[in-house]
């Protein structure tokens, strides 16, 4: 036993901990700190923050492999959802199914061979007649799932009333009240279904089977990492470009100036998709010449996802670069910048004080905006071949596995719809955290920065 | 302050598009380096050669030969073995990039005529993203008016969540559902495929529709913060001071100066307009240069990936030199020269 | 009877859930042909109240209580329709931007035309003749040619006299104008008062007329209104008022009110010696440039061949209209804004040949204090943190003790609480900021402090304590100000000496006397004559 990480791995867990130390900067930052807890107040913002938080888990136990004995090292997800990963069909199932999707010749008794639908090796397995009795499983199951959502719900209610040090007969109505009942009521939610789908999946497949029968389910909550670890990598490439490149330009102007919007209004004129293409084709050579057979699969394949990154993250930095180069200039001639050069703070300082942090609005609301495009481009490129490697769980390969299912009879709908819904969910979540964000770190609209509220 | 040197009328129009012209070579330059050293310096023609004769058992005389074939026997930026100006020009850089500028684009590494594939395929590109720009503006426009003079309305909020939940939809959703529904279910047009003629219109229906729909939302949402801003405008508070209608506010006052942002995102969508969408094309089959582009992808023709690339840059350029005039012909403070 | 008759009027702003009433029992009465003034600091709800007349509110502030009747009609229960066609047709608007006011990317001709033709029925050439005459009559030079002008090619006073033609196109009965020179120059802002009341005489409107300025006020009212924080606090007529004032805060006002007086002048101090900070023929050009990667350079010359010198323990103003170049001459001497030629010598020292290093050294001696409050302190940094901030630059009192020490002693030199070193800049109003930003200069202990319009952001009574810390910050420490201001009134507080500034040159400079009261260039004349003045 020992732990095992793959490139995408450590770089994904080490932007959480970049993440964590910015939280920890926010805490002492009174302005940051009020800007993200109106984001977590609103009620877009913590809703959606919480719908994040679970897929940044699911991800994050997706991330840590244990290497154990005679086997590829496995994650920590998949010793989670073990019934869900081996419980392995030969093919198609629809949710919720007992029997497989295509007719097998079967012993029905012996000697006698008849062409049936085989029951199936897990989905329904524990039901001697599962046409009489699955309804009532299902709702057995259901109820029971529910019952230890609520459970939890109540529990994690009682750990944060403990964590916010108040009287419990105050904190139970403190729920109730208007700003925070919104929040409750979404959690509750969340707590049932994964209560639900935790307990119906233990004997189901809830989501069905795909070709090679394995569990559409499992395969989505593994795509949650590919989709997350996409955006939060192609932005950790992004950002360091954008704002070394757009402070520099804003701050030096003259000949640098001249460069750096050389070099962003070049590789902005080449269409988005085309770069896009291009660069992934030649990486993908590169890879396929340099790495070759000689690592495993898993390797390569996570390698193929990393380059996804670094292409979108190498070709996505000029409209943040842009703005900051806009800011910068801004900024530069505002009097508290001008005010601390006049008291000869070295330009070190200068950066590090007075321009870095009254650009991190422009940087979150920039990054966040263009979170959920990575995760939508995904599938795109996917589709176009140029995407993630077709042996990683995506919802693009999903969809893509998906399109011919449809001409099939009877329909075969739950891949597809297992892919577009955890995609919605997942960048419809993003967008309104984005949305909320950019209404709390938009300097046109925040009063304390113009000080309206002071004590006049 | 006084302004040291101003241009005024024609004279200043003119110099100011030269000026523009003389700029977007040294990008479009730019654009070709880039693409030569995505294509030729990370990969060698080597690489591309195994690619296109098979991975396993190939010598390397047919490799050489393959390349021979192809014209990527040539030194990269130098040939040191010719004379004159052939030193320049008999290399690969100047052959596969340089060459572009003349709007030579050569042959595919298939072998089919470039120049004459895109005369071809850009028709039906256009058949499918002109309809696409022309109804987004028709629906799009009056709906962002109206959502921002209804601000804070039920009709608001609901439009609002309907263009939050449509913007976190995949475009392949559009596409697939629109398929399964109209082509599959209610068997209303074909699948997938093109025809000459008017003929087209039954294949272009669909992609059309999924287009402007998957792009509805966005542009919705744009539209309704562009009009927002102008209508908290100064002048508009003058304008109601004034008396005037509602109407007359709103086709006087706000919409002439909202035409500026709207402008932008107009032309800067010129270079889509050409070579179509990459998705929406190949998935239904249209012979555009959008799936001509994808199959150049999947295929690995670079020839076409390069020359692609190199349009559509001069396309987004050429889309951003129009924006600028569109700015002057729509906001008197650039064309009149000052401010 | 009255024409414009406001009774209980109450208006309450809607922000974050929270209600605060900002005009509260307001009764006004305007009688036809009288110019009544409303005038107050920030906050008092002048401006608000003359957007209520003509229910032009921002949409966070609501009418909450009382009647406001033009001509014996109610207009605060109006149809919307009908109440269209008082505005514009009844009552005329000036508003205090003329760049915002107006429609960018409309001709001017249509932009006064438009409002003939909503309530004039005006058409062809009818309106053409009416809207000549009209811009004739507010002074626009051969207005005939001028129809399909744009906004930007008219200066700020020629598009404030177009506002005022488009608020007198239909022949109002009342005209309200809102702060309508505030954003104005002051030889510009004489002209359009001299217009205003010639019209409003012309024509026997009635004008509600917003100021902040007493002076301002004092040559416009027949009748005066004095607000403070959304009440009033005294009215009558002109001369009752500026004769006698009844209430502590309108005679508060008058006293804080700066005027062009030889009688608050500082003594002449002899200079002699070597100046401590000397400037020879400074020249300023600034390049400016377009958002895209080919968009056009345009120079502009900021400041020619500017010379001055200052003296150790002196306050030399800089006088000039906007754009004159006197906020560049300053960040440039400062070394904030590069120059093109020219030297500066401080202290002896050539400024523009120090190295990197040296100049951060040499700054220590030379500190500024700027124009906008809100803008000069960084709003993520404590009190603490902006004051010290020097010290940290400078590597002076390393010892945090040692600094603390010394943060409290220069907050309460500055006349703030010790206590609010912990607090954020957006906790304090702006004269209280304008402390804090002086304290910071003080910090590193400097012999010259360039002052950037450091009052011009505030009201009149704020102002007067300011100015008041830094006379006697002078006279403790023989501080020396360069002192740049637009306001003719502040600079006859407390100049020795003053330069007046125009198009980029300093037309005339000498000691404040000789400058202020017997001007010998005619563009200072016409500058000094300018100043409204009170009583």
């Amino acid at each position: 036993m020992g732990l095992h990480f793959l490139p995408t791995d450590l770089l994904f867990l080490g932007t959480l901990m970049l993440g964590l130390v910015y939280c920890r900067n926010v805490a002492r930052d009174p302005l940051a700190r009020a800007r993200w807890a109106k984001v977590l107040r609103s009620v877009g913002g913590g809703v959606a923050s919480l719908v994040l938080a679970l897929h940044v888990t699911v991800a994050v136990l997706d991330s840590v492999r244990v290497q154990s004995e005679n086997e590829a090292p496995l994650t920590l997800l998949d010793h989670l959802l073990t019934p869900l990963r081996t419980g392995v069909e030969t093919t198609y199932s629809a949710p919720f199914s007992t029997h497989a999707y295509a007719r097998e010749n079967l012993e029905s008794a012996p000697g006698t061979w008849v062409r049936d639908y085989p029951r199936l090796q897990f989905g329904g397995r524990h039901l001697v007649h599962p046409e009489e009795e699955a309804a009532g499983d299902i709702a057995r199951r259901s109820l029971r799932g529910a019952a230890i959502g609520l459970a939890s719900l109540g529990l994690l209610t009682l750990i944060i009333n403990l964590v916010r040090r108040r009287p419990p007969g105050r904190a139970w109505r403190q729920w109730f009240e208007p700003a925070w009942r919104w929040h409750w009521f979404a959690l509750g939610i969340l707590c049932l279904g994964v209560g639900i789908v935790g307990n119906l999946a233990g004997g189901w497949h809830v989501l069905g089977t795909d070709k090679v029968g394995q569990d559409v389910l499992y395969l989505s909550l593994k795509s949650v990492r590919t989709g997350l670890v996409l955006a939060v990598l192609a932005s950790l490439i992004t950002l360091p470009i954008a704002v070394v490149l757009g402070i520099l330009a804003g701050y030096l102007q003259g000949w640098v100036d001249d460069v750096i919007q050389y070099l962003y209004t070049t590789l902005s004129s080449i269409p988005g998709v085309l770069l896009i293409a291009a660069a992934a084709l030649s990486l993908d050579l590169f890879l396929s010449r340099e790495v070759g057979a000689l690592h495993s699969l898993a390797l390569r394949a996570d390698l193929r996802l990393l380059a996804l990154c670094a292409v979108l993250g190498l070709t996505g930095w000029t409209s943040l670069c842009r703005l900051l180069r806009a800011e910068t200039m801004k900024l530069r001639t505002v009097e508290f910048i001008a005010s601390a050069q006049a008291l000869g703070s070295s330009p070190g300082t200068l950066l590090r004080r007075h321009l870095l942090p009254n650009l991190m609005p422009l940087v979150i609301i920039t990054t966040v905006l263009d979170f959920s495009s990575l995760v939508l481009a995904e599938a795109v490129l996917t589709y176009i071949d140029i995407g993630v490697d077709p042996s990683t769980e995506s919802w693009g390969n999903m969809i893509n596995g998906a399109r011919l299912e449809l001409a099939r009879e009877p329909v075969i709908w739950w891949s597809l719809a297992a892919a577009l819904g955890g995609m919605f969910g997942l960048v419809l979540a993003a967008n309104i955290f984005a949305d909320t964000v950019r209404d709390a770190f938009d300097p046109r609209l925040d009063p304390a920065a113009r000080g309206t509220h002071g004590l006049a | 302050m006084a302004l040291a040197s101003t241009h005024t009328g024609d004279d200043f129009v003119t110099i100011w598009f030269l000026r523009r012209l003389a700029y977007v070579l040294p990008i479009l330059l730019g654009v070709n380096l880039l693409t030569f050293a995505l294509f030729f310096v990370i990969n060698s023609p080597d690489d591309m050669a195994r690619r296109h004769l098979g991975e396993r058992h190939v010598t390397t005389a047919a490799i050489a030969d393959w390349k021979r074939a192809h014209g990527y026997d040539r030194p990269a930026f130098i040939n040191a073995d010719r004379s004159g100006t052939a030193v320049v020009t008999d290399t690969l850089f100047f052959t596969g990039s340089v060459r572009l500028f003349s709007l030579d684009f050569g042959r595919s590494d298939g072998g089919r005529h470039i120049a004459w594939d895109i005369r071809q395929r850009m028709w039906p590109s256009l058949a499918i993203a002109l309809p696409v720009l022309i109804l987004e503006l028709i629906i799009a426009v009056p709906l962002g008016l109206a959502v921002a003079l209804l601000r804070g309305s039920t009709f608001d909020r609901g439009l609002t969540l309907l263009c939050v939940a449509s913007m976190a939809i995949s475009s392949l959703f559009f596409i697939i559902a629109g398929q399964f529904l109209f082509a599959r279910l209610l068997r209303l047009i074909p699948i997938s495929g093109f025809a000459e003629g008017w003929g087209a219109i039954k294949f272009l229906l669909l992609p059309v529709m999924v287009q402007v729909l998957a792009g509805l939302g966005a542009r919705v949402r744009w539209n309704r913060t562009v009009f927002l801003e102008e209508i908290s405008r100064e002048h508009v508070r003058t304008a109601r001071a004034k008396g005037l209608a509602e109407t007359r506010i709103l086709f006087g006052h706000v919409l002439p100066n909202a035409l500026l942002p709207l402008i932008t995102t107009i032309v800067v969508t010129l270079p889509g307009l050409f070579l179509g969408s990459l998705i929406t094309e190949s998935f239904f089959a249209i012979p555009g240069l959008g799936s001509y582009t994808i199959d150049a992808i999947q295929n690995q023709d670079f020839a076409i990936a390069r020359t692609m690339v190199f349009i559509g840059s001069l396309l987004y350029i050429l889309g951003l030199l129009l924006t600028d005039l569109a700015y002057a012909w729509a906001d008197p403070r650039i064309r009149l020269g000052s401010g | 009877m009255a024409l414009l008759e406001i009774s209980g009027l109450k208006l309450v702003a809607h922000a974050q859930g929270r209600s605060v009433t900002v005009v509260e029992s307001l009764d006004l009465g305007l009688a036809q042909g009288e110019t009544s003034v409303l005038v107050g600091e920030s906050g008092s709800g002048k401006s608000l109240t003359a957007l209520a007349i003509v229910r032009l509110l921002p949409s966070a502030v609501e009418l909450a209580e009382g009647s406001i009747k033009l001509g014996g009609r109610e207009l605060s229960s109006l149809p919307e329709r009908e109440m269209n066609s008082v505005r514009g047709a009844r009552i005329g608007f000036v508003f205090q931007e003329p760049q915002a006011a107006l429609n960018p990317v409309m001709g001017i001709g249509n932009q006064v035309g438009e409002v003939l033709v909503r309530h004039r029925g005006l058409r062809g050439r009818q309106l053409r003749e009416r809207v000549v005459e009209l811009l004739a009559a507010v002074g626009i030079p051969e207005p005939h040619r001028r129809l399909d002008d744009y906004p930007h090619q008219f200066s700020g006073g020629m598009k404030q006299r177009v506002m005022i033609a488009i608020a007198l196109a239909a022949e109002p009965d009342l005209l309200i104008a809102d702060e309508p020179t505030t954003a104005l120059d002051v030889s510009t802002q004489a002209q359009i008062l001299d217009l205003l009341r010639d019209e409003q005489r012309a024509r026997g409107m009635a004008m509600l007329f917003i100021t902040h300025d007493l002076a301002v006020a004092h040559r416009m009212a027949d009748s005066l209104v004095v607000m403070k924080e959304g009440r009033v606090v005294e009215q009558g007529t002109r001369d009752a008022i500026f004769s006698a004032p009844r209430q502590n805060y309108t005679r508060h006002l008058f006293a804080v009110s700066p005027r062009l007086s030889s009688a608050t002048l500082p003594a002449p101090r002899m200079t002699a010696g070597e100046p401590l900070l000397a400037v020879r023929e400074l020249a300023v050009h600034f390049s400016q440039r377009g958002p895209r990667w080919w968009g056009r350079k345009r120079i502009l010359a900021a400041v020619t061949e500017a010379s001055l010198d200052v003296h150790a323990g002196e306050t030399v103003a800089v006088v000039g209209e906007s754009g004159s170049g006197k906020t560049t001459l300053g960040r440039a001497l400062l070394r904030l804004q590069p120059a093109d030629s020219g030297r500066v010598a401080f202290l002896g020292r050539d400024l523009f040949g120090l190295p990197p290093e040296s100049l951060r050294r040499a700054r220590r001696e030379l500190q500024v204090v700027f124009q906008d409050p809100f803008a000069s302190m960084n709003p993520r940094m404590t009190v603490q943190q902006i004051i010290e901030e020097g010290l940290v630059a400078q590597d002076l009192l390393l010892a945090p003790g040692a600094r603390r020490a010394h943060v409290a002693r220069l907050l309460e030199k500055v006349g703030l609480d010790p206590a609010c070193a912990t607090r954020f800049p957006h906790q304090f109003s702006g004269g209280q900021r304008q402390r804090i930003s002086i304290a910071r200069a003080l910090a590193v202990e400097p012999r010259l402090i360039v002052c950037d319009e450091p009052t011009s952001a505030l009201d009149v009574s704020v102002q007067a304590q300011i100015l008041a810390l830094l006379r006697s910050l002078q006279e403790e420490r023989g501080l020396a100000y360069l002192f740049i201001t637009h306001n003719l009134g502040v600079v006859a507080q407390l100049a020795h000496r003053v330069l007046v500034m125009h198009q980029g040159r300093i037309v005339e400079s000498g000691p404040a006397r000789e400058v202020l009261f017997h001007p010998r260039q005619d563009y200072t004349r016409a500058l000094i004559a300018a100043v409204p003045s009170l009583p």
